[in-house]
């Protein structure tokens, strides 16, 4: 026989995550199942595939999905390299290298709208590049760095921000995977005469495999959300695949044509997360 | 006695209510709805009329779509409670349509002079459906340094009198003269993601090269149009597409001419008002195209104190009111005489362009279509058109057709008259 308290113990777990349970079933799965719905129906209320159909057509389409992929190809692999030599640098544990450490976190604590603004001012035709640039005599006007039927400058800018502002998220997995190894490892190298170049393909690279498949799989995945910052700095000049979301949504009010797009980036990174956790699988972790 | 007491304490609620429903005067308003507005509504617009008349107004703030379904369900139930109503002209229009509102011809408000393309636009057919309340509008501000390198016989008086002289070929002209002397392109638009850059394109350059805002999208004319944007096109500043409202470039000198939304040129006139003068658009050869977002002042057929009410619109269309309202929510007046009351200093600059402008005899005034989900749609067949023509250099002739089976698409489905 089972006692009245025996009774409620049983259900207090669940009692005890149904708050979370509810808010996500509200805040999560009911509008996880809307988007679907909106996706597969058209606006005459068939059910099929006819929004995927109007989106392929559009032009803008291509060119959002294409700038997405120029702007992952770019950016993730220069910000890889550069957190990387980053971090290798900071935990060679030098004099100050805290303050160097703070220093390179300072673009965590800003928004991507932030970032942007302040890209703003430095490249804009009156920011403070072009001002140093005239006031020094090396150009006589203003030099767009964005605007109007300069999108393939507008890019670089847009690269040159966002490797400042999330180059640091990067950095910061890194050096977290780079503080783990045990400095066993290296004392053993030492023994056995590696040089620092064995050293680095052969205990940090692999070791710190683990934290770099996370910082590239999240880096990636950012990567396709990328929005604010190419918003302020070209506007539409260079659609973007959540651009042209929040464009479709909150401009048009084409909510069908907002979440086909929403959905197309997220089967996008759900392939690219199953191919970075199939092929950069660590092995040694299997063990 | 308690009975007695009951009984009197009821008869004097019943009295009280029914005086009170007597002299309130509902004055249903889509306009002035944000908290901060409805304060200064009901706390000093309204307070001053009742201190005046003694008549009580109760101030309903309302979205169209439910002051529409009221005011269609009392008019035909002939239990009108609304006595009057403030609204945009294209909903006014809408309702005028459902004979839902009152002529108000007969009604005269002495002393004030209406600005006619306003006055002329609240006339449908033989119908006076409302008296023009307040307007805001798009209009070019100047810095003054421009009027140094005015192009060759056009004068300043040209431009801030809205002469026949002052037309886009002058604005061309102009541009390119400011070019060659600062290097640098001078005129600037919102072209930003959220600037109101398709305004200027569907309510500006359209109507005056074309005549129309839509209907004759795909036209000869607006041809003519798209080459002159292309002409244009390289004296316009390029951080333009970014650029959401025109106060800050114009005050950081980005720009020495810029085209925006009154509200969004307000700053920089109220930081440096000497600097700047508001101007008309210029105009095409078909006239002088410009957005005004006319708001009307309507009685409802079968409104109850209809005498009430005409004295509430003559006290909102007074020069003193029509001042407070524009200190306070940024609207501008609709009555001449409103121009000599408004102080000296930046609200002044504003007004004296917004009047002269609404005043232009060669006006071709727009207004925004109400194409409810598909105005999106709308703005963004003309941003396509200026991107692709203009900027990424597609043929005029299968872009404009292309889109204007859109246009005319939305039109049909929403159900509007092609404007």
């Amino acid at each position: 026989m089972i006692s009245l308290s025996q009774k409620k113990g049983n259900w207090l777990p669940y009692l005890l995550f149904l708050p979370a349970l509810l808010y996500l079933a509200g805040f999560v799965g009911y509008p996880l199942v809307k988007t679907f719905q909106l996706v597969f129906t058209s606006e005459k209320g068939d059910i099929g595939l006819a929004n995927f159909i109007t989106l392929t057509q559009d032009p803008i389409f291509w060119k959002a999905l294409k700038n997405t992929l120029y702007l992952l190809i770019v950016i993730v692999p220069l910000q890889v390299i550069l957190a990387f030599l980053l971090a290798l640098f900071v935990n060679s544990r030098f004099k100050g290298y805290m303050i160097v450490l703070y220093i390179i976190c300072i673009p965590l604590a800003l928004s991507d709208v932030s970032a942007a603004l302040m890209s703003y001012n430095i490249f804009s035709s009156h920011g403070f590049l072009n001002k140093i640039l005239i006031n020094s005599g090396l150009i006589e006007t203003p030099f767009y760095f964005f605007g109007l039927g300069l999108s393939s400058r507008s890019f670089w800018v847009v690269v040159l921000t966002e490797l400042w502002r999330a180059t640091p998220l990067v950095f910061v997995i890194l050096l977290a995977g780079l503080q783990v190894i045990s400095k066993e490892y290296f004392e053993a190298a030492d023994v056995f005469g590696f040089s620092s170049w064995q050293k680095f393909f052969h205990i940090t690279l692999p070791l710190t495999m683990p934290s770099l498949q996370s910082a590239l799989l999240i880096r990636t995945l950012f990567a396709f959300q990328i929005f604010g910052v190419v918003w302020l700095l070209s506007g539409r000049d260079i659609p973007v695949l959540a651009g042209e979301v929040y464009y479709q949504q909150a401009e048009l009010s084409n909510f069908r044509i907002a979440a086909t797009y929403g959905f197309i980036i997220a089967l996008i990174c759900i392939l690219i997360s199953w191919i970075y956790l199939t092929f950069l699988k660590t092995k040694h972790l299997e063990v | 006695m308690l009975k007695k007491l009951v009984v009197l304490l009821l008869l004097c609620m019943l009295l009280t209510t029914s005086v009170y429903a007597q002299e309130a005067l509902n004055f249903a308003s889509t306009q002035m709805v944000p908290a901060a507005e409805q304060l200064f509504a009901k706390s000093v617009l309204l307070k001053g009329f009742t201190d005046d008349s003694g008549i009580n107004v109760e101030f309903i703030p309302m979205e169209y779509p439910d002051l529409f379904t009221r005011l269609t369900a009392e008019v035909f139930a002939k239990k009108v409670t609304i006595s009057l109503i403030g609204e945009l002209h294209g909903g006014l229009d809408l309702m005028n349509t459902n004979g839902l509102l009152d002529d108000l011809s007969g009604i005269t408000l002495p002393d004030r002079t209406f600005i006619k393309s306003l006055a002329d636009y609240s006339i449908l057919g033989d119908k006076k459906i409302y008296v023009p309340w307040m307007q805001a509008t798009f209009v070019m501000a100047i810095n003054k340094k421009a009027f140094q390198y005015l192009p060759e016989g056009l004068k300043i008086e040209d431009i801030t009198g809205a002469s026949a002289k002052w037309t886009y070929e002058a604005l061309l002209n102009w541009s390119k003269k400011l070019n060659e002397e600062f290097k640098v392109p001078k005129l600037g638009f919102p072209m930003g993601p959220k600037g109101l850059w398709h305004r200027f394109l569907h309510g500006s350059i359209y109507p005056s090269f074309t005549g129309y805002q839509a209907a004759a999208f795909d036209s000869v004319r607006a041809v003519q149009l798209w080459e002159y944007l292309k002409e244009l096109r390289p004296y316009i500043h390029p951080s333009s597409s970014v650029w959401e409202s025109m106060d800050e470039p114009l005050l950081k000198e980005e720009v020495l001419i810029a085209w925006d939304h009154t509200a969004r040129i307000k700053n920089a006139v109220i930081e440096k008002p000497e600097d700047f003068a508001i101007v008309p658009c210029p105009r095409g050869p078909q006239g002088r195209g410009y957005i005004t977002v006319a708001v009307g002042l309507a009685i409802p057929t079968g409104a109850p104190q209809r005498d009430n009410a005409v004295k509430l619109i003559d006290y909102l269309t007074s020069p003193a009111i029509q001042v407070k309202m524009l200190e306070n929510i940024g609207f501008f007046p609709t009555i001449q005489e409103a121009e000599g009351v408004i102080p000296e200093g930046a609200l002044k600059v504003l007004t004296n362009g917004v009047l002269t402008q609404s005043g232009a005899p060669d006006s071709i005034i727009s207004m925004i279509p109400s194409l409810g989900a598909k105005a999106g749609e709308f703005s963004a067949a003309y941003r396509d058109a200026f991107t692709r023509i203009v900027v990424e250099g597609a043929d005029i002739n299968t872009t404009i057709t292309s889109l204007a089976d859109k246009l005319r698409a939305i039109f049909k489905e929403i159900g509007v008259p092609l404007v």
